[in-house]
């Protein structure tokens, strides 16, 4: 660490770095948390590293009177993992972009630092050389190089059935169902003359009556 | 890998498959010949109608169904007992081919499914391909079409894990398509679009499909024995099933469907069946011909192709590439539906699929076969409603016989042997024959294994066995009428255009919850209680030759509830009952399966997730942010991705906009559309997953303070 904690802490009683106790308490919180979603899970190194991004903030914190104490925590959190990124993986921080935070984390995860190297995390190099190799040569690919073609589908003559699925749409087909509908009366009425309104009503009777019978 | 050669398709060979065809189905009409000879000599006995001329014209059908059924386990056991050389593997000398060089694809497509258990699958089926050396030749590829975007979170993490866990990483692949067009078959053609032609084969799972190393590789070799082959699809035992119902139709398909089968295969040979999953395809010819067209007209009927795998298969076929069923090659299995409304679940779906496959009955250039296969198909769905309307007649005939008061039986038969039988009993012997050519394909089922002694064991004895037959068959009786009912609903529905709904059932802790069960199966109830207190009116006699029928539409409520029971399973098991090759000696991948899952149960929180608990994941988590930004990343490598991000307006103002709004307003604020354009931006995700961390809590939604603290407490 670079700055003393104590001249980083100085100031009125209740305060520390200007800011009132509580809120250098929940910035601790929310740099634990974040630390905590890492995967940092030993707690003493969990609680280093999260006062050394604290020591950073309070730092900052007489210049800046207007921010508190959580937003100057989460950006030097910010800054902090993106420089350390920056340097295992030997890029430019300068020309750090969502890029770089996206590879850093992600191999953090593939390097298996919760598991492997925790007490590599955020410290200054040198770093082992199989850490920076586990980092920097391990890639992501969620699938092969593509060889794009493209499958299109073959006609399927569908025989009759294209037919019958086109004739709903033939003006004349709807005027030759209403000609056979009408034919359909024609017989249904031949039917009921002839005979038929007879047998449909004996048959009817009788049902009522089995069904009269049955509730009875 | 390389680019697999294209191979030039050589004239196949064709088996001498007339005579087969025709001694086959001639059995199966010649007995429907008969015994619809017999039953119209007791319809003429009781007096022609125009009623009996239905009736009788139903039952040919419905008989024909159940004869051809028999047929194919009368023929399946003659082959089984005597020995066939008409089989793939027999074909050729397949073992003794290389693979060296020649890649294939191992595929999962998954909808929205139980990921832990879609990944162990895959784990096991890696793991058993590994013991056997050849793992270099196998790429595999989770096909992901989920909707649901903590579906989508948790895959991406899950396979992220898995691939740690294995060290495959550049051997397992994840992919997640931005829309769903063409469902299943759109993904897979997706897939092929875009990496098709580095793998000279594929292989299509499900999503509880498990396969065994040497099976997979067998079926690499067999391709490359027989050129001409375009697929081979494996029989699919049914295995880890745990309540009554799963175990139940477990036994079933381990016992019968080896015979069943073997008949397929008789009369089909190398133009056998697709059934989407568990098989292997040739890529090439596929991707030619195989590219599905959409129907004329509307759904149901029209539009895209539902069940897409019979038609592939035609298309194949139409193209003279083979497809066979390798079905002596063990090793594959897939799992099944743990209860009735599960069952019934599926069967709707697949009803309208099969339906549907009436539009392509008629396409030109399709091998009769194919067409064969497609009307089967369709067949399996129409029986419900055309025994439902056999019942209804058979009930109306006799009811106005009886109120009409004419003789019932007015002539002797004219068969002489008849001749002095009542109709009692001239009904009776045309009953007991139904029911032997129902029951036949089981004994010879029973048969077969008593000939053979380790799947005899392996079925807990000859004893056991048989008491699950019995068993099984009293199931089935009592659940057929349900599935008569529910089939004719589904059938009447798709032929008025109307979708069935389905809301997914209440599960109790040990199956099917009550409410669920009577939400489900009131109107079965209702149907069987009325039926038999008219029937009961009508003709005591009659009503107690229906009482299979009518308790299980009345008793469906338990029914369905203590067969989804898998305390019930399990004393059945106790009991050594519906035991199957699997239960008796687990093949080394359902045991490491089985033993991922039990770890699983026994250490995963199961405390219900927060509503958008993935988008939180995928914001807050710096690893779960990192994966799922980088497979968006890549995404856009391809130019159809690319295209189809940048319509969705992923990197656009817009998209940041809504970012801005999800982080002071909270994900309700958004519509799910505009959820998922959040979830497709990788720059607004890295932007979001920075904003979260940094920003003071009174400019977050209160849900993120809420999502950070809970993340907090969270052991990682």
């Amino acid at each position: 660490m670079d700055v003393s904690m104590e001249s980083a802490v100085s100031g009125a009683a209740g305060q520390l770095a200007g800011r009132p106790l509580d809120e250098w308490n929940a910035a601790y919180v929310k740099v634990e948390n974040y630390f905590h979603a890492l995967r940092v899970r030993n707690k003493a190194l969990l609680g280093q590293l999260v006062l050394r991004v604290l020591e950073r903030a309070m730092r900052r914190a007489p210049a800046e009177p207007d921010r508190s104490a959580t937003q100057l925590a989460a950006e030097e959190m910010d800054r902090l993992v993106i420089e350390w990124f920056a340097a295992v993986l030997q890029e430019s921080p300068a020309n750090a972009d969502q890029m770089l935070t996206t590879r850093g984390r992600l191999a953090l995860l593939l390097a298996d630092m919760p598991g492997r190297w925790q007490e590599q995390f955020l410290r200054p190099g040198p770093w082992p050389p199989e850490f920076v190799s586990a980092m920097s040569e391990t890639y992501f690919r969620a699938g092969p190089d593509f060889q794009l073609s493209k499958m299109t589908p073959r006609s399927l003559d569908l025989g009759p059935i294209t037919t019958l699925t086109n004739l709903g749409r033939l003006p004349y087909v709807r005027m030759a169902l209403v000609w056979i509908g009408f034919a359909l009366l024609l017989i249904g009425v031949f039917w009921l003359t002839h005979g038929g309104f007879e047998q449909t009503r004996s048959r009817l009777s009788s049902l009522i009556d089995w069904f009269t019978q049955f509730y009875r | 890998m390389a680019e697999a050669p294209i191979i030039s398709a050589t004239a196949p060979r064709r088996p001498h498959r007339g005579w087969r065809l025709f001694i086959f189905y001639s059995s199966a009409v010649l007995l429907t010949g008969l015994v619809s000879m017999l039953f119209a000599d007791l319809l003429w006995r009781t007096g022609w109608s125009a009623s009996r001329t239905m009736l009788l014209t139903l039952f040919v059908i419905l008989f024909l169904f159940i004869a051809i059924g028999c047929m194919h386990g009368v023929y399946g056991f003659a082959l089984q007992m005597f020995g066939t050389r008409q089989r793939l593997t027999r074909l050729a000398d397949y073992r003794t081919q290389t693979i060296a060089g020649i890649s294939t694809a191992i595929v999962f497509p998954v909808f929205n499914e139980n990921t832990i258990r879609v990944y162990e699958g895959l784990r096991a089926t890696y793991e058993s391909l590994k013991k056997t050396g050849e793992l270099e030749r196998f790429d595999f590829f989770i096909l992901s079409d989920s909707t649901d975007p903590d579906k989508w979170v948790e895959e991406e993490r899950c396979w992220c894990d898995l691939v740690r866990d294995l060290d495959a990483l550049g051997r397992i692949y994840y992919r997640r398509r931005l829309n769903n067009e063409g469902s299943k078959s759109g993904n897979v053609r997706d897939f092929l679009n875009a990496w098709g032609r580095r793998y000279r084969y594929f292989m299509v799972c499900d999503a509880d499909s498990v396969m065994r190393g040497e099976t997979i590789v067998d079926l690499v070799k067999l391709m490359e024995a027989h050129p001409g082959v375009g697929l081979i699809q494996t029989v699919p035992g049914v295995v880890n099933a745990e309540s009554l119902f799963g175990r139940i139709q477990q036994f079933a398909n381990r016992l019968y469907a080896p015979l069943f089968i073997a008949g397929l295969n008789y009369w089909a040979l190398d133009l056998g069946n697709y059934w989407g999953h568990n098989a292997i395809i040739r890529t090439e010819p596929f991707m030619q011909f195989c590219d599905l067209p959409q129907l004329p007209g509307r759904r149901p009927f029209g539009g895209q192709i539902l069940s897409h795998d019979f038609v592939e298969a035609a298309l194949l076929s139409r193209e003279d590439r083979g497809i066979w069923f390798a079905y002596d090659l063990d090793g594959s299995y897939e799992e099944a539906p743990q209860s009735i409304i599960e069952n019934a679940g599926r069967e709707r779906r697949w009803c309208q699929g099969n339906l549907q496959h009436s539009m392509v009955l008629f396409a030109k250039g399709l091998r009769g076969l194919s067409r064969l296969h497609l009307i089967l198909g369709i067949c399996g769905y129409l029986a419900g409603p055309l025994w439902l309307l056999f019942l209804i007649t058979f009930n109306w005939i006799h009811w106005y016989q009886k109120n009409t008061g004419l003789s019932e039986i007015t002539l002797p038969a004219f068969n002489p042997y008849l001749a002095n039988w009542s109709g009692t009993a001239h009904a009776l012997l045309i009953f007991v024959i139904c029911m032997a050519v129902i029951m036949l394909p089981k004994a010879l089922a029973l048969i077969d294994l008593a000939f053979d002694g380790a799947r005899r064991r392996a079925y807990g004895g000859l004893a056991r066995a048989s008491l699950g037959v019995v068993g099984e068959t009293v199931f089935s009786t009592l659940h057929a009428p349900l599935l008569m009912l529910w089939h004719t609903r589904f059938v009447v529905s798709n032929l008025f255009g109307v979708s069935v709904g389905w809301s997914p059932q209440k599960r109790a802790a040990d199956g099917t919850a009550w409410v669920s069960a009577i939400q489900r199966h009131w109107w079965h109830t209702l149907v069987g209680l009325i039926w038999g207190v008219l029937m009961w009116r009508l003709d005591r006699t009659l009503f107690w030759w229906f009482t299979p029928v009518l308790a299980g539409m009345a008793l469906s409520i338990p029914l369905s509830v203590f067969t989804s029971r898998r305390s019930l399973g399990a004393r059945a098991r106790k009991m050594d009952l519906f035991l199957t090759p699997e239960e008796t000696a687990p093949p080394p991948e359902l045991v490491a399966l089985r033993a991922s899952m039990k770890v699983h149960e026994l250490t995963d929180d199961t405390t219900p997730r927060r509503r958008h608990a993935g988008l939180a994941e995928a914001v807050l988590d710096p690893y779960v942010n990192a994966i799922h930004v980088s497979l968006l990343r890549e995404k856009q490598l391809n130019p159809v991705y690319a295209e189809e991000l940048a319509r969705l307006g992923a990197g656009s103002e817009a998209a940041r906009a809504l970012g801005e709004k999800l982080l002071a307003q909270g994900p309700d604020k958004l519509t799910a559309a505009e959820r998922s354009l959040v979830m497709a931006d990788a720059h607004t995700l890295v932007w979001l997953h920075q904003q979260a961390w940094l920003r003071p809590d009174e400019l977050l939604a209160p849900w993120w303070k809420a999502m950070i603290r809970e993340f907090s407490l969270r052991e990682l």
